[in-house]
């Protein structure tokens, strides 16, 4: 038996094995509190203002090596070290040291506390958000105190990095030619460790609560991005086992990368088109290399997180016609501003709601503030005489809110018109649709539009009114619950009946799974992270559009999940058995046929 | 408002005063708290900046976050040491200027 197996959500697929190496432990749990007789007060003082001292030195050097394109890691660098160097931090931890006779780790600790007090009144959340900064130094400086670190420089061999949570001073200290997998305690789907390893397409898990427990530096563990699944320590066959899985993925993975610059197109010759989700505009690499047609989402908050000013036209209109411009001929689809619910920027603190996914966010947010959504739509506006670019709004709830957003374009047009700034007077615009008050008013929506785009993510948390971070019910989040079906299906009827097209990005979209029922409801088009497309394309060629119509039929008529998962994966697993020990489904595992 | 409060031929162990007020659009954040204390800790004086009735260390980024100051509020810098004329100029310019270098 291997020493442990315990899980997490896979963010980057493939099979990794290796050696563990920590990147930064949560040490707060096994925090050291003893106290050091007077005597050994000078040695510990010293030990603390050493930690300071390597700490300042590391990040200073990580400091030097931040490439040109990540300056908000600069910055954000530059502000650890501020806060390192503060003398409050260590003269009050120091002062603990002699008045009270702690050890410096806990004297450290007492120190951290008194400024969290000291920030807890303050009513500006940005600042009192600047806590998890002090927060961040703290933890390195304790860290080489417990002398339990791992230098990252001197990895020899090739690693899987584990950490409580990536910061972005780890990211780029890390060698990534070394690096095999990551696993982390903290991070969800979107969180910056997914990004990064799906870029460098490595494995990756996150959300692993038991890692620190289960995982010591050295270990031999399996890392299972197929299944989410961490093995520590395993036997001898398990091992050879993995090896093999690996071996075969790896064949899988070749092949069907192989092939995925065809398009996707089902047996009986109807064509879907495939694009990419995107954050980054780096990732545009990816997006192509594995056969994406076009960015169906790019997501643009990204550009605004992480800093403290907010980005100027400039800034954004020569990023964004970077993208337009490397992409065409091939579309690329801005969605604007996101903002709110579990994102935020600085320059606007964080919005103190009770319920924030249903508070002041994404389009509501951009309308309140029409500053900033009007430098976006200028922005967007501006590279769309470079490229092939559409525009939509997130979260539409109504015709009104639509109009809305659309005098805010007609005005950023007019300016841009008078300044006599190119900008491409055709652009399609469209909303995403992803609240049920959207998809019963689907059909007057269509005739504001000229294009939707279905947000499965949020559409399945708000139909069902599940969040799917809670543990409690996330057991409730089902992509094919008979009242999401029939949400999608009514969007894409009232689309196609007023003659616009309808595409769909969320994660259902990457499900192969999931894809013969789209197909069936007749999607144009769908969007999903780039490493997904070769494998959802290589399906969608093996289908008949015939059969998905007869499976959509038949899916439509059952009343309850695990009915329609079983007729779901009874299908899948009669046409791609290959692909099924490949995939994961976002469909209830425990159900599978054995 | 005027910044002239300061008197300047102060014996040392005198303390030193001029008002600044703050003039980023965001207030004293993380990035002009940085560069204020960054300065201030070049200079050998003490140095503290005052609001109402708070006073916080101004070499301590730390101390001056917690002052949460807003783009508006006036402040008093006050400076004790050998170099405190030098490091009331000094600071006062970068006030002025937006803590822009």
């Amino acid at each position: 038996m291997a020493d442990a197996t315990i899980s997490g959500i896979p963010v980057a697929t493939g099979i990794a094995i290796g050696k563990a190496y920590f990147v930064n432990r949560n040490h707060m749990a096994h925090l050291p509190r003893q106290t050091v007789a007077a005597s050994l007060m000078p040695q510990e003082i010293a030990r603390l203002k050493d930690a300071f001292a390597s700490v300042e030195a590391e990040l200073t050097t990580i400091r030097e090596q931040v490439p040109e394109e990540l300056k908000t890691h600069g910055s954000l660098i530059d502000t650890h070290l501020m806060m390192l160097k503060d003398p409050k931090l260590v003269n009050t931890a120091e002062g603990y040291i002699t008045s009270l006779g702690l050890n410096a780790a806990w004297a450290l600790e007492k120190s951290v506390a008194d400024q969290e007090a000291a920030f807890e009144s303050i009513s500006d959340t940005y600042i009192r958000e600047r806590m998890q900064d002090v927060r961040v130094v703290a933890d390195r400086v304790q860290t080489k105190l417990m002398g339990v670190e791992t230098d990252l420089t001197t990895i020899s061999g090739r690693a899987i990095i584990m950490a409580h949570d990536l910061t972005p001073a780890d990211t780029v200290e890390l060698q990534v030619d070394k690096i095999m997998a990551f696993a982390t305690v903290r991070g969800g789907k979107t969180s910056h460790t997914g990004i990064m390893a799906r870029s460098l397409a490595i494995p990756a898990l996150v959300g692993v609560d038991k890692l620190e427990d289960a995982v010591r530096d050295g270990d031999l563990v399996i890392i299972d991005g197929l299944a989410g699944k961490i093995i520590v320590n395993p036997t001898e066959a398990e091992l050879e086992d993995y090896n093999e899985r690996a071996a075969k993925f790896e064949t899988y993975s070749r092949k069907i990368k192989r092939q995925c610059h065809l398009p996707a197109e089902t047996f009986d010759g109807s064509r879907v088109q495939v694009f990419s989700n995107i954050e980054l505009v780096e990732e545009v690499t990816s997006a192509l290399d594995n056969g994406g047609e076009g960015v169906g989402l790019y997501r643009t908050e990204y550009a605004y997180l992480n800093r403290i000013e907010l980005p100027t036209e400039e800034e954004l209109t020569e990023k964004y016609i970077d993208l337009a411009s490397i992409m065409y001929p091939r579309k690329v689809v801005f969605r604007t501003l996101d903002l709110g619910s579990d994102k935020f920027i600085a320059a606007f603190g964080e919005l103190n709601e009770a319920n924030p996914a249903m508070g002041l966010r994404a389009i509501r947010f951009c309308l309140k503030n029409p500053q900033l959504f009007k430098t976006q739509l200028r922005a967007i506006l501006r590279a769309s005489a470079y490229g092939n670019v559409s525009m939509m709004f997130p979260m539409i709830s109504g015709v009104k809110e639509v109009r809305q957003a659309k005098a805010w374009l007609a005005q950023a047009r007019a300016e841009l018109r008078r300044e006599g700034v190119k900008y491409d007077p055709d652009m399609p615009v469209g909303i995403m649709i992803e609240l049920p008050a959207a998809v019963l008013i689907a059909e007057f929506l269509a005739h504001e539009v000229d294009f939707f785009s279905i947000g499965t993510n949020d559409l399945i948390q708000y139909s069902i009114g599940v969040d799917r971070t809670n543990r409690h019910v996330s057991y409730l989040y089902q992509p094919l619950h008979p009242a999401t079906l029939r949400a999608i299906k009514l969007v894409v009827d009232a689309a196609h009946q007023a003659g616009i097209e309808v595409s769909l990005c969320g994660e259902v979209a990457s499900d192969p799974f999931c894809i013969p029922i789209l197909l069936g409801m007749g999607i144009d088009s769908i969007s999903m992270t780039p490493q997904a497309i070769p494998g959802i394309k290589r399906i969608i060629r093996q289908i008949n559009m015939h059969d998905c119509r007869l499976l959509l039929k038949d899916v439509l008529e059952c009343r309850t999940v695990s009915r329609i998962n079983n007729l779901v994966m009874d299908n899948i697993f009669k046409h791609f058995p290959e692909e099924v020990s490949f995939f994961s489904s976002l469909l209830e595992n425990d159900e599978l046929p054995s | 408002m005027t910044d002239e409060s300061a008197s300047t031929d102060a014996n040392p162990g005198e303390s030193l005063s001029r008002q600044v007020i703050v003039a980023s659009e965001n207030g004293l954040h993380a990035r002009p708290a940085g560069r204020l204390a960054q300065v201030a800790q070049s200079f050998e004086s003490s140095i503290v900046l005052v609001r109402d009735d708070q006073e916080v260390d101004a070499k301590s980024i730390l101390d001056i976050l917690t002052l949460a100051a807003e783009p508006g509020h006036v402040l008093e810098l006050r400076a004790t040491g050998g170099d405190a004329e030098a490091a009331l100029i000094r600071l006062e310019q970068l006030f002025k200027n937006k803590f822009e270098v």
